[in-house]
């Protein structure tokens, strides 16, 4: 196990920080979808670079790995299963409400 | 103060065990976050305009200084550590108090970003009001996960403020070498909750802020 120099830390800190930077200003351009995108994958980009310099992921053992590996693995499988089902069904209103109006804004059936 | 070994045949073997067991834990925690951004994820495709509305709302100073806020205490987190590392017991015990002090500066910011909102009727339940009303349900759904997602991840940086000044403190009578493997874990579970402040990030303060 190798001791991180403080370098490499600062420079993942400004790292963190310039790409903090680069989706902060992204996000005031119209790029569509492409918005999303963007903030998603420097987002992504961020919590591995937190995931391998800060938390040392490089340096643990292999059941380190399996343990996160399994995290992800397991919340694509709720994602997956939960959004398989409410992205491929129309939202229906329970039976004691009024119709939905989607042009109202009440599409989901909710209220506050 | 020796480290503990326990039944463990070696302190390395005691401090690799402690850290599968953190990154265990942080797994289970990521499944306790993983249905909020589902939930977001859900409302975002159903109720895009509600969500791209109420997020204009939400004040994208605090929520920029915020996350440099914490991710320079990420910074000091893993600086304390290395210290640790290679004894230096000050620089270790100056590491954590600053950490904390950012950990807590953060959660200033936040309270104050939450009076703001409450000031401006952005509570679903407590009198919520949102114009223009046709996208009112979507930007209630978008406070109300809002204010769970930040909340939740509150708690947590409450929590580990807790862990880092007990640890600072902690570090006055024990040695270095004692304190290494519990202040690694306490490092992983403040990474943890910055990483998962990096993600909330985009999602609650940069949807369509060009328009």
């Amino acid at each position: 196990m190798k001791t991180p120099s403080i370098a490499s830390l600062v420079f993942t800190w400004l790292a963190l920080l310039a790409l903090l930077a680069v989706t902060t200003a992204s996000a005031y351009l119209d790029l569509g979808a492409g918005n999303t995108v963007l903030n998603l994958i420097i987002a992504a980009i961020k919590v591995a670079l937190i995931a391998v310099f800060f938390m040392h992921l490089g340096r643990a053992d292999g059941a380190v790995h399996i343990a996160a590996g399994a995290a992800l693995f397991f919340l694509f499988i709720l994602a997956f299963l939960a959004f398989g089902d409410v992205l491929t069904r129309p939202s229906h209103s329970t039976p004691w409400r009024a119709p939905l109006l989607e042009a109202s804004g009440t599409e989901a059936g909710l209220t506050y | 103060m020796r480290e503990s070994v326990a039944h463990f045949g070696s302190v390395t073997q005691a401090r690799e065990a402690a850290r599968l067991g953190v990154w265990v834990f942080l797994a289970t925690e990521l499944m306790f976050f993983g249905p909020l951004f589902f939930g977001y994820a859900w409302g975002r495709l159903k109720l895009g305009a509600g969500f791209a509305a109420a997020s204009g709302h939400t004040d994208i100073m605090i929520g920029t200084t915020n996350t440099a806020v914490l991710l320079t205490s990420s910074l000091f987190m893993a600086l304390a550590v290395r210290a640790i590392e290679i004894g230096k017991r000050r620089a270790a015990t100056r590491c954590l108090w600053i950490t904390a002090a950012l950990g807590a500066s953060f959660l200033g910011l936040k309270a104050f970003e939450y009076l703001k909102e409450w000031h401006e009727q952005l509570i679903p339940w407590l009198d919520f009001r949102f114009e223009p009303p046709a996208l009112r349900n979507g930007a209630a759904l978008f406070y109300f996960l809002y204010f769970g997602m930040t909340g939740l991840h509150a708690l947590h940086l409450t929590i580990g403020i807790g862990i880092v000044c007990t640890f600072a403190r902690r570090l006055r009578s024990h040695s270095p070498a004692a304190m290494r493997a519990q202040l690694e874990g306490a490092a992983l579970y403040w990474h943890f909750v910055d990483a998962i402040w990096v993600v909330l990030f985009p999602l609650i303060y940069l949807v369509e802020r060009h328009g």
